[in-house]
């Protein structure tokens, strides 16, 4: 038999305070209480009430079934980890605004990147109707209700001490992927706030290796995993591991949404170098092979991204070596040769591509700074007008950016950073004018405009420069596992499964300790038939 | 008998419990508080404390309400379903409009009995692997134990006041409130028998589920003992099947034959 509880203190008093005249209320009062308690009703073990009171918003299914689970079935306590796109700010927005009606939330803190702060404030005001505001230098932490800052601001003090002395009903996590390692500050401040419900949100659960998600499992269920280090020698291959994560994530993917998503095309734009700029390639990977003392790869991306970035760069490690005297000459002739380029080829193709094109927007993502700034002076001189937008850009110019790009200019050059953090639906042309090596980093790209909201076919552009390390990027890492098109989704668990704990510096030191261009070739291409077999393994399947 | 307006709804709220308020512009509420809703909602204790000590009146302060949609004129405050002041009048209501005793209002020159009913509006809480509530209203008749639902629906045309009108007057109820109530509970409990029950196994397999999970996760030496025993109690309370019958408020009501013919046919 079921337990009943009911209300006996009520009826006992209920005599006395009838002969009370103090304790009546009056009948409009009286009718509205019982009004109050049918406007919050949960009509059904399955409903939201807050759907009610959102009647403008268009929710998509997955995103109040994802609201439903973390309410009815997680207590509030879960890993949101929606691929890039699919809403998970929304999914938060509105298990958030079920809270407060229910009348159970009050107090709530959200920490997101500084580029997403503000679209955090705007779209819990305008589409949910919650009164969230963003924390500037004074905030008050004891008396603020809603309140969205970063978590550098937080962390620093006096914010840091004023934070955990408050005591959260929720506390949302945006990009919580920062939070993979327990060690960090970061992650130790979050761990010591005080909090009931509290939602971790990012599009890459796993980064590179399964203990990944054992930090953010151990945030949401502590004690659970018990320390890091047991978990590496006990849960790994756990099956209640599985289903523990199971228990704490929601994952939809774009192909489950039944959602009609708009294509993505990609296609590899191949660059030549001329004579000159692959004599100059080419030097350099002699140069260092001389000195033997730095290894010559990073020196060759950053030559096929743009003269300024390798020059720089080399130019500031001959300056912290100054007792490499004799092969310094070498390398001031590396940099001589490196100034007398005219152009850069990769470059010229990009302003050939735009120009061929002038009616629509387009972003270009570039590894590096100095690339970044070259490509704005090249596109001012060719008359196209271009805004950069970096990770480190306070939150008024982020937005400035933005606006400018969606109001004026026809390009976005943006850096690494910036992967993450702007939404930009408006644009549907994207230039991949380095190649990240970690795939991951790339879907973040491509997620900030193939999200929900773009009307129009995507298209990526990768540009590559052939007889160069690209070339075999691009051919065996990209083309071979098709990452561009539907890999991605499930590359997450299928490095958790090779237990590959970093493909970044497994490419380079497949780079590093290769002799020759075949021996390169021949492990990239083992590395690429690795990840392959076992996606095979996993297409079908899913966490 | 859900909040159609909430605009209207808060106009009424304020104007029944004594304000001055007036509608500058439209989806806006100027209003005027009492000293009863500046304790209740302006918070400040400090302030009516010292107001008290010192023998003032003090100056209740006034509220400018903006009912729309989003807005951010900081002179105004925005007040819609999930704003923390919205729940606050929700909970001064709640608390304050518990038991009340009210009387047919009647404009009639013959003596006309007014006879007692209990009136009571229930919330039903059904809690295991999830929620749901269910609201009752009945109405029971306190001298022949005639009982009615969707009481309050019933009602909501009828003209009630706290006093008694003129012409009128009232007959002891042979039934006492208390054993109203328990025919009420009864009634419902009855019901329960009836009910798909599918949610109870549903609750229960899913506490067995987490409970063989947590034990997997926590059944090495190293674990610490007491976040494992708080775990299962948490699992515990959350999953575990219970039904609640909260009481949202109840009153006598005395109301005619004629009243109560012409809103049952």
């Amino acid at each position: 038999m079921i337990p009943v509880e009911k209300d006996l203190n009520f009826v006992a008093n209920f005599t006395n305070m009838t002969n009370n005249p103090n304790q009546l209320t009056t009948w409009e009062m009286f009718q509205q209480s019982y009004q109050i308690a049918e406007t919050l009703k949960i009509e059904s073990f399955h409903s939201l009430v807050s759907m009610n009171f959102l009647p403008h918003m268009n929710f998509l299914p997955h995103q109040v079934k994802c609201a439903e689970r973390v309410i009815q079935d997680m207590s509030g306590r879960a890993l949101l980890a929606d691929e890039v796109g699919l809403g998970k700010t929304i999914e938060a927005g509105l298990i958030l605004k079920e809270y407060l009606i229910r009348g159970v939330v009050k107090k709530v803190l959200i920490l997101a990147p500084a580029s997403l702060v503000n679209q955090w404030a705007m779209e819990l005001n305008q589409k949910f109707y919650i009164p969230a505001v963003t924390a500037g230098k004074r905030v008050d932490w004891a008396h603020s209700n809603i309140i969205i800052a970063t978590m550098d601001l937080a962390k620093r003090e006096p914010h840091r001490s004023a934070i955990l002395g408050q005591v959260y009903d929720m506390v949302i996590i945006d990009e919580a992927h920062k939070l993979k390692n327990h060690q960090t500050k970061n992650y130790q401040f979050v761990q010591a706030l005080q909090k009931k419900y509290f939602l971790l949100l990012t599009a890459t659960p796993v980064q590179n290796k399964l203990t990944d998600i054992f930090n953010l499992i151990s945030l949401l269920k502590p004690g659970y995993l018990g320390t890091y280090e047991n978990f590496n020698k006990k849960h790994r291959a756990d099956p209640y591991l599985k289903q523990l994560i199971q228990q704490v994530m929601i994952r939809n993917r774009r192909e489950e949404t039944g959602v009609n998503w708009t294509d993505r095309h990609v296609s590899t734009i191949w660059v030549d170098f001329t004579d000159q700029e692959l004599q100059t390639y080419e030097r350099i990977e002699e140069s260092c092979r001389d000195i033997q003392v730095v290894s010559s790869i990073t020196y060759k991306r950053e030559f096929c991204s743009s003269r300024e970035a390798c020059y720089l760069s080399l130019k500031k490690w001959i300056e912290t070596k100054e007792e490499l005297n004799n092969q310094t000459t070498l390398l001031h002739h590396l940099l001589r040769d490196i100034e007398q380029l005219p152009h850069h080829a990769k470059a010229l193709k990009l302003i050939e591509l735009i120009k061929n094109h002038t009616d629509e927007k387009f972003i270009v993502f570039t590894e590096y700074r100095a690339t970044q700034i070259y490509l704005q002076w090249l596109l001012q001189q060719e008359g196209i007008r271009a805004v950069i937008f970096r990770g480190g850009f306070k939150k008024g110019k982020r937005d400035w950016m933005r606006q400018l790009f969606h109001d004026h200019a026809q390009v976005m050059i943006a850096t690494e950073a910036a992967g993450e953090g702007i939404n930009l639906q408006f644009c549907h042309n994207l230039v991949n004018y380095d190649l990240p090596w970690n795939p991951m980093r790339l879907e973040q790209r491509i997620g900030r405009i193939h999200r929900y909201g773009q009307e129009n076919d995507v298209k990526i552009y990768n540009l590559a420069i052939r007889h160069t390390m690209e070339e075999h990027v691009m051919e065996l890492l990209y083309n071979k596992i098709h990452l561009f098109e539907n890999v991605i989704g499930q590359l997450d668990q299928i490095l958790a499964k090779l237990e590959m704990d970093n493909l970044e510096s497994e490419i380079s030191q497949i780079f590093n300790e290769s002799r020759t261009f075949g021996e390169t070739k021949i492990k990239l291409d083992n590395l690429v038939s690795v990840i392959s077999s076992a996606a095979e393994v996993e297409v079908g399947e899913s966490i | 008998m859900k909040i159609e307006n909430l605009h209207q709804f808060l106009y009424q709220f304020f104007q029944s419990t004594g304000c001055q308020l007036s509608e500058p512009a439209e989806n806006e509420l100027l209003i005027q508080l009492t000293k009863d809703l500046d304790i209740a909602l302006m918070n400040r204790p400090f302030y009516w404390h010292y107001m008290d000590k010192i023998g003032q009146q003090g100056n209740p302060m006034s509220l400018h309400l903006y009912t729309g949609e989003s807005q951010n004129d900081p002179g105004k405050e925005w007040i819609h379903y999930g704003s923390p002041r919205l729940h606050q009048i929700f909970q001064y209501i709640q608390s304050h409009a518990k038991v009340t005793v009210l009387y047919e209002k009647l404009n009639s020159q013959e003596k006309t009995a007014l006879y007692p009913w209990l009136v009571v509006n229930l919330k039903v809480e059904y809690i295991g692997k999830q929620k749901k509530e269910e609201i009752h209203s009945f109405g029971l008749q306190l001298i022949n134990g005639t009982m009615i639902s969707n009481m309050m629906t019933l009602l909501q045309d009828t003209d009630l006041g706290e006093i008694v009108s003129d012409y009128t007057y009232t007959i002891t109820p042979l039934i006492s409130p208390s054993s109203g109530f328990q025919r009420i509970f009864r009634y419902l409990e009855d019901g329960l028998a009836k009910m798909d029950q599918s949610w109870v196994t549903q609750a229960k397999k899913a506490l067995d589920e987490e409970l063989s999970l947590l034990e997997h996760f926590f059944s090495d030496k190293e674990s610490d003992e007491e976040l494992y025993q708080n775990e299962i109690m948490r699992l515990k309370e959350r999953l575990e099947p219970k039904i609640n019958m909260h009481i949202i408020n109840a009153g006598l009501f005395y109301l005619s034959d004629q009243v109560m013919n012409k809103i049952l046919h």
